[in-house]
């Protein structure tokens, strides 16, 4: 125990100093819901608009038929520029409590009178509050980091595939600005379907692999399934509330009652909002049944895995949860947070078993998205809205670190992926960098102690045996399979590590040039352009790697390590990984810097009837510092504003214990994989161990299975896909009966001959009438039957 | 300036003869350009967003003067709408039919040129006659282009079109002129109801024409407020006959099955302008005579048709899943795509009135567009068949380009244009519940279920547009055997090839570009900023409004129903409950007596 507290302490030492004025310039002011929100110039609107002015100047890149990396640099000049806005921005609305909104035009706005709730505002106008600032600021700034190692990756493709893919990328940066920094459902809508479009575009980016098309046209459509849940919600709030704006909703809910006067105190609408909302944010987080989409988008480039399907994109749920967290505390009964408990722990732990048997190393990290991301949903159900964003920015860290060491494997590897392939890969000359990063990102997803990975996750496994039974359902049981699902993923995250990038080093490339977007002139040419192209910008090694990568399976194949970009990129990125950590220790009586963010935005936890009554108490005057602390612990649960009963871990303290049960968790799942995975083996193949356990009789038995990924896309595609198509089928069937079968079937008219217009004109005229008569009687019959 | 609408057109037609063959087409593009002037002018000789209904009218006197026929045209927020889709559509149908029309070039044009004419006299007339004439003679040119100019099946789609629409409209005219009638009998016989009718209704430059000792008029705004005073069953058959005419045109399942045939085997300008303008024709309709003329029946039959129209999202949609067609499939989604523009209008919201005649323009737009990028694949293919073309983004990656981004405006991304109205449309179909129990609900008779199931479409909608997109413009590249030739053409350059398509390139021409262009422009455009056009819509979306909510409260009144205002609603549901106390909120809303009872309402309610 006290060396735990030694540590810490110097952990938080150290990082004081990084601990910057904006933080200390915060710290007195809190969030009051419902609080008229400050006017705030257009600078924030920069933020959308530079990737959206990226977007255009790409486009014309495109329209002159660019040939170079001019659109990579446009991207990560834009992108760069929008952080440096965005820390701007967050400075100005640390320095003034509360939210800020600044408007940028009336985009679907209309009335149909002048009372309460006869006008949609659907404006382009952005709300920032400290949520939205913590988002923008590592959307932003991975963005640009991404876009950097992108230049390098992509470089295969310079021409119109790269055009098309930055284009993409910056859509996807503005669409990601808009979603998160809207003032709105709708503009939230915008975003949310924007960076569903770009992920689509952006799967299928390699779009003449039919898996890559059939990848992209899934994960749009699962999406969809939960943008309409997000539609009816939006819809719903604005039936109830009479208003779709948050500053109008979090101003509804802090008084209790509607702009029109609805109580909100039991209403239905407590549940049914909430509930349609979380099915959007299913959809796009991938969990419960909508996560299918997720482990086939890695079907595209690595660093649209690791920026929208890691680290950004598929965190807008959690972004949608920890905004509308005061409409999800409405309800006493905190139903629906249950559910997305439950839902995130059980999404959590079936990923993760699925992850343990998967070969392909970017799948693995796919799965292993979609159960963090559970961790992180189950975060916001038991009600540390702090640890779930802490683990979404840690978690951003260290996902994009691995996807981008996998994404450098497979590009040295000629898209090498399969574990059992590749052996060693640190050992190799130019990897260094590559396996210290991939060893920081697995001992992060591990939850090795003292990394930032260890310190979000322990947050969010503490809350879960914390927050009583009573209140969240089941609440110490999702923290339960939580535990266990920790310790698979540091099984699986290091079965990944001591396949691929220790042990004796051995290869074998894989069969793929990358991308090959317009320039399909087969493997020789492909080589070649590229040599000549690049071989003044690459080291020496790296030229003679194009040129083996180029002719594929003919001669002798070398590995080409990262050049600077990626190298860079990953340093930057597993520096930040471990520094991410430090951000436990600033603000520590807030629980560290997510915390202090939370505290002073709508995720803030209020226990429901609260904010009705603190409202009321508190009137619109300033809080006091007091408050401000309480709502803090508040916010982290750690001490309910009432006397509860709080929950414990095996009669302990779970905030005291969790991080030596964690950390232990962490060690066994870690030596398990180095006993099956490192030990004993002498290539690149399953070690003796490992052959063992697959024989044993449940091992034996479940692996194919979980390999099989538990077949739930048969299950889909029997169950929903299937009938669907059989109905389409039926209905075009109906469709040509209606007209020309049913009369046929009359025997009223000869058989159709179709060529000559004489017969035509005696026969069909006769048909079609019949026909038409046949559809009158049918809306005759109808409009009979509704009538009754 | 609106009758230079029609003329210039059919000046341009009658030249048509008269050119040389080469000509014929540039005779056409500045006929159809030409005719964008005096549609701009329009644009700018009246403030359109300025509030109050805005609109132009111009009278050339009497027809038939017995019959109180005459040539009156008119334009409003709605028809401007129609008429600059109809000036933006027309040169780019020639400009798309430029290559693919060589054999006889004079009949193709003449009449293209003809139907835009009759588009224009559709949208703008101000009489009842003068509207069925344009209404029924578009129809003439459209058989004449299917038949002659579609493809192998062209002349069964041709009957078929003709004949099914026609007998849709010979029954809407006998509603119609129904009304002619009533109101010839109705005014002649009590010539007081028509003066208190008059003043009742506020009614301005019509009261002129009910003075008149002739009592047969056809019309339209005189005709609309006598209309709205016959009795519910008189109402309901005019409403019937009209809707069956007129949903054939839209088209409204289950009479829609002439469309895909139509759709398909038009040549690329036929099934532009089917699209884009001639199923408009039908909403139109329907929202002027459907809506204006007996709007207690539409409220009363509102579900129905709002029922008809989800079913066509959702059968349409599942349809266009199983098609192995491009155009076939694209032409099925437009009766999916119309049904969400019927569903807004039986919400008889704003909301859903707005996204209607958004939906009116959109799907011009963006239909119009998919139609001119299939023309063009097919102009080089000869084929449509999902199993022969495949990957075109290698061959054409400009074409591909538009193709996907049309289809996004298609599928309703926001951002588009396709999602405003569409949006629209399913917001207006949840407001409109039967109860106003909720402040951000409209009444009406639809409800939440109504915009789950058009909600559901829109989720078939993107199944079905990304199948064929990843069909078509994704995946390995796959063209038609015969033409391997062509083929290699695209890979050399533009040289080789003795096929008379060997003149096209692999990707789109100039030409081509310049023609799909505009179209991207304006769904970007609206999609992005669509109020103006919504302000121009507005008025007479007000109108409709209160027209609809004055005809529910009369409904109601019939049935003995009480009336709806969310107050009286719930101090008659819950009598008595809302003296309880409650801090319920600052001052302003204090004066919500009823605001508490609300609260206890849905409490007890649930």
């Amino acid at each position: 125990m006290q060396l735990v507290d030694t540590v810490m302490s110097l952990l938080s030492l150290a990082t004081m100093g990084a601990s910057d004025a904006a933080l200390a310039g915060g710290a007195a002011s809190a969030h009051q819901l419902g609080a008229e929100p400050t006017k705030m110039g257009p600078l924030a609107l920069l933020i959308p608009l530079l990737p959206l002015l990226s977007v255009v100047l790409i486009t014309l890149c495109a329209v002159f038929k660019v040939k170079s990396k001019l659109p990579a640099w446009i991207t990560v000049a834009s992108l760069a520029t929008a952080f440096g806005v965005t820390v701007s921005v967050w400075q100005q609305v640390s320095a003034t409590p509360g939210a800020h909104v600044s408007f940028g035009y009336e985009w679907i706005s209309f009335s149909w009178g002048n009372g309460v709730g006869q006008s949609f505002a659907g404006n382009f106008s952005l709300y920032i509050d400290q949520l939205t600032c913590y988002w923008m600021l590592f959307v932003t700034g991975l963005g640009a980091l991404i876009a950097l190692y992108a230049s390098e990756y992509m470089s295969h493709d310079v021409g119109p595939g790269y055009n098309r893919f930055f284009t993409a990328f910056s859509l996807f940066v503005f669409s990601m600005a808009c979603l998160v920094m809207g003032d709105n459902l709708l503009m939230l809508f915008l975003g949310w379907e924007g960076v569903g479009l770009c992920s689509y575009l952006l799967i299928g980016y390699f779009y003449q692999k039919p898996v890559a098309v059939d990848a992209a046209k899934k994960a749009f459509v699962v999406n969809r399934i939960g943008d309409l849940g997000l539609l009816m919600g939006l819809l719903t709030t604005f039936a109830v509330f009479g208003t779709i704006e948050y500053k109008e909703i979090f101003k509804a809910i802090s008084t209790g009652y509607t702009s029109s006067g609805i109580a909100l105190q039991g209403h239905w609408s407590g549940i049914v909002i909430p509930a349609l909302l979380t099915a959007g944010a299913f959809g796009k987080s991938a969990q419960l049944f909508f996560y299918v989409w997720l482990p086939d988008a890695m079907e595209g480039p690595t660093p649209v895995s690791a920026l929208i399907h890691a680290a950004t994109m598929v965190t807008a749920g959690v972004y949608l949860i920890a905004r509308m967290f005061p409409l999800y505390t409405v309800d006493p009964n905190l139903l629906v947070l249950s559910g997305v408990a439950w839902a995130g722990a059980i999404t959590a732990f079936w990923a993760a078993t699925i992850a343990m048997a998967q070969f392909d190393i970017k799948r693995i990290m796919g799965y292993s998205t979609i159960s963090q991301l559970g961790f992180m949903f189950a975060g916001l159900g038991v009600l540390t809205t702090t640890g779930a964003t802490f683990h979404v920015l840690t978690h951003a860290f260290f996902k994009a670190t691995l996807f981008l060491c996998c994404g450098a494997v497979m590009h040295g590897f000629a898209g090498q992926l399969d574990l059992r392939k590749l052996s060693g890969v640190m050992w190799m000359k130019g990897w260094g960098i590559v396996g210290v990063a991939m060893l920081i990102g697995c001992l992060n997803l591990a939850g090795f102690a003292f990394t930032a990975g260890f310190f979000s996750k322990d947050m969010i496994l503490a809350q879960a045996f914390v927050t009583p039974d009573t209140k969240i359902i089941g609440s110490s049981l999702v923290g339960w399979l939580l535990l266990l699902t920790a310790l698979l993923t540091a099984y699986y995250t290091f079965r990944v590590f001591f396949r691929v990038f220790v042990g004796p080093v051995q290869y074998e490339p894989g069969d793929e040039h990358h991308g090959a977007d317009d320039h399909g002139h087969g493997h020789g040419d492909h080589g070649h352009g590229h040599g000549a192209a690049h071989a003044p910008a690459h080291d020496k090694g790296h030229g003679h790697g194009h040129d083996g990568h180029g002719h594929g399976h003919g001669g002798e194949f070398h590995p080409h390590a990262p050049g600077w970009a990626i190298n860079f990129v990953l340093a930057v990125l597993a520096v930040a990984s471990i520094a991410a950590a430090g951000l436990y220790f600033v603000n520590k009586d807030e629980h560290g810097w997510a915390g202090h963010m939370m505290a002073r935005s709508s995720a803030k936890f209020v226990a429901p009837g609260e904010h009705h009554g603190d409202h009321a108490a508190a009137g619109h005057t300033a809080p006091t510092d007091e408050k401000v602390a309480d709502a803090a612990h508040a916010s982290a649960g750690e001490k309910s504003a009432k006397d509860e009963e709080l929950g414990t871990f095996l009669g302990q303290d779970p905030h005291k214990v969790m991080y030596y049960v964690s950390g232990v968790l962490g060690l066994i799942g870690i030596g398990v994989a180095f006993l099956l995975h490192k030990q004993g083996r002498t290539q690149a193949a399953t070690s003796p161990l490992a052959e063992k356990m697959l024989k044993a009789p449940i091992f034996g038995t479940l692996a194919p299975h979980a390999q099989r990924k538990w077949y739930v896309d048969e299950i889909y595609n029997f169950l929903i896909r299937v009938p669907l198509l059989v109905l389409g089928h039926i209905f075009h069937i109906i469709d040509k009966l209606f007209v020309d079968g049913l009369v046929n079937l009359a025997g009223a008219v000869p058989v159709f001959t179709g060529h000559s217009l004489r017969s035509s004109q005696s026969g069909v005229m006769h048909r079609y009438a019949a026909g038409m008569a046949v559809g009158v009687g049918l809306v005759l019959l109808l409009a009979v039957l509704v009538m009754i | 300036m609106l009758l230079s609408l029609m003329i210039i057109p059919l000046v341009a037609a009658a030249l048509v003869p008269l050119v040389s063959k080469r000509q014929v087409p540039w005779v056409a593009l500045f006929g159809t350009l030409a005719a964008m002037v005096p549609a701009g002018s329009v644009l700018t000789s009246v403030n359109w967003t300025a509030a109050g209904t805005q609109r132009l009218e111009e009278r050339y006197g009497a027809w038939l003067p017995d019959l109180g026929i005459a040539l009156n045209l008119r334009v409003d927020g709605v028809s401007l709408a129609l008429v600059l889709l109809t000036a933006l559509l027309g040169p780019l149908c020639v400009l798309g039919s430029w290559t693919a029309i060589t054999q006889r070039v004079r009949t193709y044009y003449g009449w293209l040129l003809v139907l835009q004419a009759a588009m224009y006299g559709v949208f703008m007339s101000q009489d009842l006659v003068i509207f069925y004439i344009c209404f029924e003679f578009t129809l003439v040119p459209m058989f004449v282009l299917i038949s002659l100019f579609g493809s192998t099946n062209r002349k069964a789609a041709a009957i078929k079109f003709f004949l099914y629409t026609f007998t849709g409209s010979i029954i809407a005219l006998a509603g119609l002129v129904y009304v002619a009638w009533f109101h010839a009998t109705q005014m002649s016989a009590a010539p007081v109801v028509a003066s208190v009718v008059n003043a009742a209704t506020g009614a301005s430059e019509s009261a002129g024409a009910l003075a008149k000792v002739s009592a047969w008029t056809f019309d339209i705004p005189t005709l609309m407020k006598t209309a709205q005073q016959m009795p519910l069953s008189a109402q309901s058959w005019v409403f019937l006959a009209m809707m069956l005419g007129f949903a054939v045109k839209v088209p409204l399942f289950p009479l829609h099955t002439w469309l895909p045939l139509a759709h398909t085997e038009a040549p690329t300008a036929g099934s532009v302008v089917l699209a884009g303008v001639l199923l408009k024709l039908g909403t139109f309709a329907i929202y002027t005579f459907g809506i204006g003329f007996t709007p207690m029946a539409a409220v009363e039959y509102a579900p129905v048709v709002a029922g008809l129209a989800v079913a066509g999202i959702l059968v349409g949609g599942l349809i266009c899943w199983v098609q192995t067609d491009v155009k076939k499939l694209v032409a099925y989604s437009s009766v999916a795509h119309l049904g969400f523009c019927m569903l807004g209008m039986f919400a008889m919201n704003a909301a859903g009135l707005q996204g209607s005649l958004l939906y009116m323009i959109n799907h011009g737009l963006s239909t119009g567009a998919l139609f001119l990028c299939i023309g063009f694949m097919y102009e080089r293919y000869h084929t449509r068949s999902m199993h022969e073309i495949g990957g075109l983004a290698k061959r054409m990656p400009i074409w591909a380009t538009f193709m996907v981004f049309f289809s996004m405006a298609s599928v309703g991304l926001p951002g588009l244009n396709g999602f405003v109205s569409e949006f629209l449309c399913v917001m207006g179909a949840y407001q409109a519940e039967p109860t106003k129990e909720l402040s951000g609900l409209t009444g009406g008779n639809l409800g939440w279920k109504y915009a789950v199931l058009a909600g559901v479409g829109m989720i078939i909608g993107a199944i079905y547009i990304l199948y064929m997109v990843g069909k078509v413009v994704w995946g390995p590249l796959k063209e038609p055997h015969h033409d391997d030739a062509h083929g290699a053409n695209g890979h050399a350059g533009a040289h080789a090839g003795g096929h008379h398509e060997g003149a096209l390139p692999a990707d789109l021409t100039g030409r081509e570009i310049v023609t799909l262009l505009p179209l991207a422009v304006l769904c970007l455009g609206l999609g992005v900023y669509p109020k103006p056009l919504m302000q121009v819509l507005e008025p007479s979306v007000n109108d409709h409004v209160r027209l609809t909510s004055k005809a529910r409260a009369e409904l109601r009144e019939l049935k003995g129903l009480p009336a709806e205002d969310r107050a009286i609603y719930l101090k008659n549901q819950f009598p008595g409950k809302g003296a309880e106390g409650g801090t319920g909120g600052e001052g302003e809303k204090k004066q919500a007596e009823p605001a508490k009872s609300t609260g206890d309402f849905t409490e007890t309610g649930k």
